[in-house]
């Protein structure tokens, strides 16, 4: 008997299917649309009854006022500068290492991959006390690099590129070799294109972690202006913000999300076959 | 001048000897063939060769010039990998013009040799598809005019036709046959099936056991094998290898085999060892007859080709011999059948492999 799976990969569904899945994505819809809604509402009248999110007016006032913060378009910016190095500097070193780790000999490979490997185990919190100490001696805290360079260290992301790069027949590199090319030409020309796809998602997830990432900004960067957009806006919040500035929080929130939701839409190709690939091992 | 000169070619993977003091020259133009069965070697000869293997002793040399010591690219050499490596994000054009923008040639230069390539082998209209949009056997004529267009001075082949089905091989077997009349440049393939290798040689390098059996023009390996090996591994069916002891002759050499009969051939007598010899015989000398008082043998399998009927059967001594009878044979299996042995055709092997051949041979 075809599973549902099966059936919703062959676009066959019953209506009772239907009916279930429907029912699934609104329960996982409800609190962002809920979000939404409160969001749009002028604070003193939440403070009553929440439940007035349900009717109007709406008013864009919260989104305003975020803006009237005028360190936050500066926030968003560090954001930016943040996700997007950390997602270049990953694909860059990971790519460089996953090559080395796939195709190259040296000395201690098979003891530096399972290093490698080991970090993999290691939460990032464990480390957080000498990292700290390490960016204070080295004077890179409120820095870009002091944000940034944390991120950079990425056992998945070395992990996941020599792994893809071992699924590369060699043949490749032996015809680029007859073919006249140097080890860098071979490596840009032939193995980086190969592993577009690994890439993407290894950016998409990179861009997320970064962008999302709230303790490691919250401890280095120390300075109003050095802040991330999820430090600022936490540290922006009203006193009594859960009661009295309930609208203006959901507002903050629908704001830090929205580039997530672009890259979620723009890449949801990768996602969906990441998660997939995921799941099937 | 010689084309490619191999001598002392050495060569193990750890303990594991793969090649044992390898020289051979080839002339230029020469269609040379590496024949030999799985594991023996041949693709890792022709790797040292392209230079993505390194030999552990040794010399090559193309044209004059030693080339063991540059890189695969600096060689002058173009090889068709066996799965082809066609770079896949690349069209066809773009994977023949690769090699040749690494080696700087002009834009227009690049252009024409594609377009030239491309006509003889009539890919015209595939030149901006992708290898995943394409047939194996169109693969197949990109990963050659890949070759091509970097007019080298030696073609290597690694077994560029055991991916494609049966007609596709003839067909593809054929236009190599009339690409080498083409091409200014010496050729070697790598197979190992025989018939490949004897309808497109010049000459066939029979490899073994880590060395050369033999190297020669396809018809003088088929009729003067040097050792055993060759003779077995070369024909097909294989032919049988029968024990036998020598009797007393005058010129030539008469064998007793194990059901006592005695078969005379055309080997000179002198020098042959004494004591234990093999006698070697292709299908084609042993027919079932009529006549009584020939070689008798019991009938183990019956193939018919149509064209003829192959007889496998064994000797009262065990030994198998393996006969021909006509297209309508009424053998059977677990028959006895009488064999006629044309010892004239024979050959004869000493107790170590070597051949001793017929004085007309
Ligand atoms: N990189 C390697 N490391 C270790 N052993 C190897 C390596 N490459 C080849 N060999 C061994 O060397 C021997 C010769 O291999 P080779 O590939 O040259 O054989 P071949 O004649 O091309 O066989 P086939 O007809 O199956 O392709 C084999 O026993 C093989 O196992
Ligand atoms: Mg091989």
């Amino acid at each position: 008997m075809p599973t549902v799976a099966a059936n919703i990969r062959r676009g066959r569904l019953t209506p009772l299917g239907w009916g279930g899945l429907i029912f699934g994505a609104l329960i996982m819809v409800a609190p962002l649309l809920w979000t939404l809604l409160l969001s749009l509402k002028n604070n003193s009248e939440l403070v009553g009854h929440s439940g007035a999110a349900l009717h109007g007016p709406y008013t864009f006032e919260n989104y305003v006022a975020i803006f009237g913060n005028s360190l936050t378009t500066r926030w968003l910016l560090n954001s930016a500068i943040v996700a997007l190095g950390q997602t270049a500097g990953v694909l860059i070193l990971a790519s460089l290492a996953g090559y080395a780790f796939a195709r190259l000999e040296f000395p201690f490979r098979r003891t530096l991959f399972v290093i490698v490997l080991l970090g993999l185990a290691v939460p990032s919190q464990a480390v957080i006390l000498p990292q700290h100490e390490l960016f204070a001696w080295l004077h890179l805290h409120n820095s870009y690099p002091g944000l940034i360079l944390p991120g950079l260290v990425a056992p998945f992301g070395v992990f996941f590129m020599t792994t893809y790069m071992r699924g590369i027949p060699r043949e490749l590199d032996e015809a680029a070799m007859l073919d006249g090319a140097s080890r860098w030409t071979i490596f840009w020309k032939v193995i980086v294109p190969l592993t577009i796809p690994a890439q993407s998602t290894l950016a998409v997830f990179t861009f997320l972690g970064a962008w999302n990432d709230y303790w490691w900004p919250l401890i280095s960067a120390t300075r109003s202006d050095m802040y991330t957009l999820t430090v600022g806006l936490a540290a922006a919040q009203m006193n009594y913000a859960q009661t009295s500035g309930l609208g203006y929080l959901m507002a903050q929130a629908v704001f830090a999300s929205i580039p997530i939701f672009i890259v979620y839409i723009v890449f949801q190709k990768q996602i969906v076959r990441a998660m997939a690939g995921a799941a099937l091992q | 001048m010689a084309s490619l000169q191999l001598t002392g070619i050495r060569k193990s993977f750890g303990a594991t000897p793969v090649l044992d003091d390898i020289n051979l020259t080839l002339e230029q133009r020469e269609f040379i063939a590496f024949l030999g069965p799985s594991g023996s070697g041949k693709s890792t000869l022709l790797r040292i060769i392209a230079g993505l293997e390194s030999a552990d002793s040794g010399e090559v040399w193309l044209e004059g010039r030693r080339i063991d010591t540059l890189a695969p690219g600096e060689r002058g050499i173009a090889m068709v990998f066996q799965h082809y490596a066609l770079y896949p994000h690349m069209s066809a054009r773009e994977n023949m013009a690769f090699g040749l923008k690494n080696a700087r040639v002009s834009k227009d230069e690049i252009d024409r040799r594609i377009a030239a390539a491309a006509a003889v082998l009539e890919i015209t209209p595939l030149l901006d598809r992708k290898p995943a949009e394409m047939s194996g056997g169109q693969r197949q004529r990109v990963a050659i005019g890949r070759a091509l267009v970097k007019e080298p001075k030696l073609f290597l082949l690694d077994e560029p036709l055991s991916n494609l089905d049966a007609a596709l091989r003839l067909r593809t077997r054929v236009e190599l046959a009339q690409l080498k009349q083409k091409v200014d440049a010496a050729v070697i393939m790598v197979t190992h099936d025989q018939a490949e290798a004897m309808t497109l040689a010049d000459r066939i390098v029979v490899i073994n056991d880590c060395e050369i059996q033999q190297v020669g023009p396809p018809m003088e390996i088929y009729s003067r094998p040097a050792n055993s090996f060759v003779a077995q591994f070369v024909g097909s069916p294989a032919m049988s290898l029968l024990p036998a002891t020598l009797v007393e002759g005058r010129e030539f050499a008469s064998l007793k085999l194990g059901d006592g009969s005695v078969v005379h051939t055309k080997v000179p007598l002198a020098g042959l060892p004494g004591g234990e010899l093999r006698l070697g015989l292709r299908p084609e000398a042993v027919r079932v007859t009529d006549t009584k008082g020939t070689t008798k043998a019991k009938v183990d399998l019956v193939e018919r080709l149509g064209e003829r009927t192959l007889i496998y059967a064994h000797l009262a001594g065990g030994q198998q011999i393996i006969g021909e009878d006509e297209p309508y044979s009424q053998v059977r299996l677990g028959d006895e059948v009488q064999l006629a042995i044309d010892g004239e055709s024979a050959h004869l092997f000493g107790p170590d492999g070597v051949a001793f051949h017929r004085a007309d041979a």
